[in-house]
């Protein structure tokens, strides 16, 4: 495995229901607010309704486009205003966009289904929706970029997945820029799937808790915009944070549980550090997983206590919901604002530690030491992925 | 950046049939029947030609028990993975740093209307937890890693019709960055009575029993599903029966279609669309060019297939003659490739392509 050179972040952009960009997400986390509430965007025939994280998307309705790629539009929209970059400015460059998602992948239309099942031909018009809305592709269009564009739907490990392999495009020299994120819509058919599993919480997410019972499902969208060292020389721009390796591993498992020693994320953190680079006690916090199902996050704490005992760690999901193919990408946003701050906030909804956890969150404010952080994901199929981020020069 | 990857293996399935063999003798006699589709509309039952894919030589890999749970859509990628492992006599070998890399289009598009149809039926307090953990994009993935024991990454990439030159870019670059020893990459795509049914709604006047890829004027796409896979590994100069992808270019016509070399031939991703169609008579008028989709059929992850011709046709160092009115430039008899790559190019709307070069 070769080592990584690190890939520059000049741009973030955030949107999700912690706030309609990042300072506002920021000042949300540091003063411990949260805001599930039962869905408003859907009616659901639950006997409980579950409560969801819903993103402020003040965009008005663009025909055409599912909500994932506006919510994806808006936050890159602020990545790129945040890294200088006017979309113009960047016509004639090699200028790729990679971007995590679940919901944005895929050709269900609840209505358009049940229409044809009623025996009634469905107006086209979802299904057209569906094809023009591919998340990379849809912001490759917007703003008028013509490098590569990829699409990854690689279930809640989608984003993080999207900004490590975005960086190997620059490491590469395939583009001068990359817009890389995630982005994910809530709605009935995630929300009814994700009940049917029986891992949704029908309180506040708790994550790490003694009493978790699931995740709560969220919304939203993380962009980075990574730019390479002969674009970024040219200006003199300052960097945001840089993305210092990417590990990614399979447990090879089961579908949809993990892996209960977490072998493919121990895989995963060990190739993310080996690759950036850095040793653990060169880590100054990890932004776990922490969907607050009682799988999860045994596993993830028993794995943080072997690989990186003593690393201060938390979940952000408590502030954002399950923002599913969104998650990694909002959380390496976090995780560079943290770095920039030198502190994290608390890990809201844990109060009573779980005996069977060997590691605990954080519960308060807490300042952080070192340069570098991680960030993972773990997701349905087995897939763990993990991004090592350092701290920029602003 | 050029590469140097080499193709050690190919697992196909189709409406041709199942495996390298079953692919070189539909190339060799330039066509593939034509099956028919049935799915229900609100008038009542109707079909549709389609070129449609067999699983059941899975079961010569896998015990039949195992795959109780497992969806049509993830067993044509696992029997497509495991006859790329066969064909690179990899079968036994350890899968500790294999990669898996799988495109597609539209996914698991059965199963997730499955999953509507348990709301439909029962309400959402009983969706089934089954249909909905199945129907993820990546579930097809997550099956083959799991029955391969293949604990290196895992990516699936569903960008419609540029599917495959995204995802393989991927495969690519973890082989350069020495991420994984090999890549287990694949496309693949399935029918189904829902795409059946819009098929039927957006080409209502399209009728056509056979694919005429160079007549950009006319629909004449007939829908296909299958998968196509390759074990891709480092070839550090290595021999490479199969050949050796040299080059995956993925972005939109508006930055310029990128240089294609003189003497290459195209392999052109043309499958019957009209709307995409137009964009490659743009090309240039002495340009070699040839089509396969008349033998899979049309579907978003078939520049898969033609990497899988592309790698035939460097094993037996031939061009294979294209199915009726599918070349220009090349006999109907097979001819050498005689030194020359293959780029197999792809158009989807809007100016997107895929370009995947490939040398013996």
């Amino acid at each position: 495995m070769r080592k990584h050179l690190p890939v520059a972040v000049t741009g973030l952009g955030c949107l999700c229901a912690a706030g309609a960009d990042l300072a506002e997400c920021m000042a949300s986390l540091f003063a411990g607010k949260r805001q599930p509430k039962a869905p408003t965007l859907f009616t659901t025939g639950h006997a409980v309704a579950y409560p969801v994280f819903e993103a402020p998307l003040a965009e008005p309705e663009q025909a055409g486009l599912l909500r994932t790629s506006r919510l994806a539009l808006v936050a890159a929209a602020e990545a790129l205003a945040d890294s200088g970059w006017s979309p113009e400015a960047l016509r004639g460059k090699r200028v790729g966009v990679c971007i995590g998602t679940t919901i944005g992948g895929t050709t269900s239309d609840e209505g358009f289904c049940r229409a044809l099942r009623a025996g009634v031909h469905p107006d086209l018009a979802p299904m057209k929706r569906i094809l023009g809305s591919n998340p990379a592709r849809s912001l490759a269009r917007e703003f008028g970029f013509t490098g590569p564009s990829q699409t990854i739907v690689n279930a809640c490990s989608s984003g993080t997945d999207a900004v490590g392999i975005g960086a190997s495009w620059i490491r590469a020299g395939f583009c001068d820029l990359v817009l890389a994120g995630g982005a994910d819509e809530l709605g009935r058919v995630t929300y009814n799937g994700f009940t049917s599993l029986m891992i949704t919480d029908e309180s506040p997410v708790k994550p790490f808790d003694k009493n978790r019972k699931g995740l709560n499902l969220g919304e939203g969208a993380g962009m980075l915009v990574l730019e390479s060292e002969m674009l970024r020389g040219r200006r003199n721009k300052a960097a945001r944070g840089f993305v210092l390796g990417y590990g990614s591993a399979c447990d090879a498992h089961h579908l949809t549980a993990p892996h209960p020693e977490g072998l493919g994320l121990k895989r995963a953190l060990a190739e993310a550090l080996q690759c950036s680079g850095l040793t653990p006690d060169a880590i100054a916090f990890v932004n776990a997983h922490g969907t607050g199902t009682p799988d999860n996050d045994r596993v993830e704490s028993r794995v943080l206590s072997d690989v990186l005992p003593m690393v201060p760690f938390l979940s952000t999901k408590g502030y954002t919901g399950h923002t599913l193919g969104a998650a990694g990408a909002i959380e390496a946003v976090f995780t560079l604002a943290c770095l920039e701050q030198r502190r994290i906030p608390a890990n809201v909804g844990f109060s009573e530690p779980d005996p069977e956890l060997p590691a605990t969150p954080v519960r308060e404010i807490t300042v952080v030491q070192g340069a570098a952080a991680l960030s993972e994901s773990l997701a349905f199929g087995g897939n763990n992925a993990v991004l090592a981020l350092g701290r920029g020069e602003s | 950046m050029n590469l140097d990857i080499a193709i050690s293996g190919i697992g196909v399935v189709g409406g041709f049939g199942c495996g390298r063999e079953a692919l070189a003798r539909a190339l060799r006699a330039g066509r593939t029947p034509v099956g028919k589709a049935s799915f229900m509309t609100p008038e009542g039952p109707a079909q549709l030609p389609a070129y449609l894919a067999d699983t059941a030589p899975l079961e010569r890999f896998v015990a039949k028990r195992e795959l109780r749970r497992i969806d049509h859509f993830s067993r044509m990628a696992m029997l497509g993975g495991f006859l790329a492992l066969e064909d690179a006599g990899m079968l036994e070998a350890d899968r500790s740093r294999l990669g898996v890399v799988i495109a597609t289009g539209y996914g698991a598009s059965r199963t997730t209307f499955s999953f509507l149809d348990s709301i439909f039926d029962g309400g959402d307090a009983l969706a089934s937890p089954t249909h909905f953990s199945s129907s993820v994009h990546n579930a097809a993935a997550a099956h083959s890693s799991i029955l391969l024991k293949a604990t290196g990454p895992s990516l699936t990439v569903s960008q419609f019709e540029m599917s495959v030159p995204s995802a393989l870019l991927a495969a690519c670059l973890w082989l350069e960055e020495e991420r994984v020893d090999a890549v287990l990459f694949g496309g693949v795509d399935e029918c189904g009575e829902l795409l059946h049914y819009c098929w039927q709604r957006f080409f209502p006047t399209a009728t056509a029993e056979t694919i005429r890829p160079l007549d950009f004027e006319r629909q004449s796409a007939v829908a296909g599903e299958g998968a196509a896979f390759m074990l891709l590994t480092r070839s550090a100069g290595a021999v490479a029966p199969l050949g050796r992808i040299r080059q995956v270019l993925q972005g939109n016509a508006e930055g310029g279609v990128p240089a294609l070399p003189g003497d290459a031939v195209l392999f052109l991703g043309a499958d019957g669309h009209r709307e995409c169609g137009a964009a490659y008579r743009g090309l240039p008028e002495n340009a070699l060019l040839a089509t396969y989709a008349p033998l899979y059929g049309s579907l978003p992850v078939g520049p898969a297939f033609d990497l899988a011709v592309a790698a035939l046709s460097c094993r037996e160092n031939q061009l294979f003659p294209a199915p009726s009115g599918g070349s220009r430039g090349i006999g109907l008899q097979p001819e050498a490739l005689a030194g020359r790559s293959i780029c197999c190019l792809k158009f989807g709307t809007d100016g997107d392509f895929g370009l995947i070069r490939v040398e013996k």
